[in-house]
């Protein structure tokens, strides 16, 4: 038979097993709300591979939490560190759950998830056409960043891709369309770089030099979302300045040589061709 | 600075990829050199920088580039210009188009850990190589890392010898003395220059 100071000591135990276990789960929810945070603020810092490794953190963390206290909170958490990771269908199961358990937006991001999921495949698989009208679709009503930007950059990509293989006339009127939808996303949002990056490249495949680098020196200065990207910016600044550079009329010329010389001395680039990076 | 000491440092480095990507030598150049690199910057956060190559190969900046930006890239390279000669005169787009996806990442974008991937090629100007492997041989790296890739012993050793490097002065080296030093410790250490590397 159990003494008091037995009862006493299991109940001390057990209480203290309860609090540990409490406050574990509560370390797991803190630890990736702090991890998400913290790839957030990577993020906005363009510091993209930082950035990754904090988000497998947070999601490492939810899922712990998602397992061992189911929560709105929870499956929210672990679905926006897939989709910042690019797992679609694993952050559409999450949101879904969330949206289960209270988290209202959960269902609205669950379906532009899926969407996203489902023009990736078709586009995977070569149907086209359905992919960029799904891309599309999430453009004009997508709210949530990761799933925006996939979209703009894949359909971006899939239409000047498509535009390769067209006569001189078709082309120029896709990349005309496909500079509407880059503008609609401009005017929502001006200052994201990333869409003038975007910028930048259509007007590079319509021809338009000057307008390319224009958006190009835009984006630079409003900041890409990676290293990688930025580093392509800087290859499209240099290229039309060499296209420039060779058509320019004379005047015109010196006038665009020292408005580029002084982007460059900004930008800290050893001339006008060769960016920082080059001299790693 | 001992250049004995930066040597026998770099031993340790081979060591501790033994232990843990046993059999993977193609990845030592690459693994070490990143190391190196970042040492001389005093920059210890190893695993996101030496995995970041991965994050390279993903598609997120716009890939397809119109024919003048291709021919720009190969026209204006020191050494693509020569060995692409033929197709950039007779404005072979096809074949440019070809190779590019594998020469933009690695000439174009200069990503360190790629580029050491492609070092022995890049040295002797073997680019044509580079554009007819690179899918195969990025796709085995990333193979290949895979089981280091969240083993927290094998980034903290690989972090102490980055601190030790850079205690030792090996920014006092010039960079070809540490590749030197890096490929010779590997042979000494494996009996054999990296499959794939130096």
């Amino acid at each position: 038979m159990m003494s008091g100071r037995e009862r006493r000591l299991r109940s001390v135990a057990a209480l203290a097993l309860a609090l540990a276990l409490c406050a574990s789960c509560a370390t797991h929810l803190r630890n990736a709300k702090t991890a998400y945070t913290n790839a957030q603020e990577l993020t906005r810092l363009y510091r993209t591979e930082q950035a990754l490794a904090a988000y497998k953190l947070a999601l490492a963390e939810a899922a712990l939490e998602a397992q061992k206290k189911p929560s709105g909170q929870a499956f929210m958490l672990k679905g926006l560190a897939e989709a910042n990771l690019g797992l679609w269908k694993e952050a559409e199961a999450s949101f879904v759950k969330a949206a289960g358990l209270g988290f209202e937006t959960g269902e609205a991001w669950a379906s532009e998830v899926s969407l996203l999921g489902l023009a990736v495949s078709f586009e995977e698989l070569g149907f086209q056409d359905p992919a960029l009208r799904a891309y599309e679709n999430l453009l004009g009503k997508s709210a949530f960043k990761p799933v925006l930007f996939t979209a703009a950059e894949r359909y971006a990509d899939l239409t000047m891709a498509r535009t390769l293989g067209l006569g001189e006339k078709e082309k120029t009127r896709a990349l005309a369309d496909l500079v509407k939808v880059i503008e609609k996303l401009e005017a929502r949002d001006f200052a994201c770089g990333f869409y003038h990056y975007f910028h930048s490249q259509a007007e590079s495949h319509r021809g338009d030099y000057r307008r390319s680098y224009e958006e190009a020196v835009m984006a630079r200065e409003l900041g890409l979302p990676s290293e990688k990207i930025l580093r392509d910016n800087d290859n499209q600044i240099v290229f039309c300045h060499d296209k420039l550079t060779g058509t320019l009329p004379a005047a015109e010329r010196y006038a665009f040589a020292a408005s580029h010389a002084a982007w460059a001395r900004k930008w800290g680039w050893s001339d006008a061709r060769t960016p920082a990076w080059k001299l790693e | 600075m001992s250049k004995k000491d930066v040597e026998s440092a770099l031993a340790r480095g081979v060591d501790i990829l033994n232990e843990f990507l046993p059999l993977k030598i193609s990845l030592y150049f690459p693994i070490l050199y990143s190391a190196c690199v970042w040492a001389v910057r005093r920059v210890f956060d190893y695993r996101e920088r030496i995995l970041s190559w991965q994050v390279w190969l993903d598609p997120d900046e716009v890939r397809t580039k119109p024919d003048e930006f291709i021919l720009h890239f190969f026209a204006t390279h020191e050494a693509l210009k020569t060995v692409y000669a033929g197709e950039i005169a007779g404005r072979d787009m096809k074949a440019l188009r070809a190779a590019f996806p594998a020469l933009y990442p690695v000439c174009g974008l200069e990503d360190a850990f790629l580029k050491a991937l492609f070092k022995k090629e890049l040295d002797s100007g073997g680019y044509r190589k580079i554009a007819a492997e690179f899918g195969t041989r990025a796709s085995k790296a990333r193979e290949d890392i895979r089981p280091v890739e969240m083993s927290t012993p094998f980034w903290t050793a690989l972090e102490n010898l980055g601190a030790e490097l850079a205690a030792l002065g090996i920014h006092l080296l010039k960079d070809e003395e540490v590749e030197k030093a890096i490929v010779g410790v590997i042979k000494k250490k494996t009996g054999t220059a990296a499959k794939n590397g130096p």
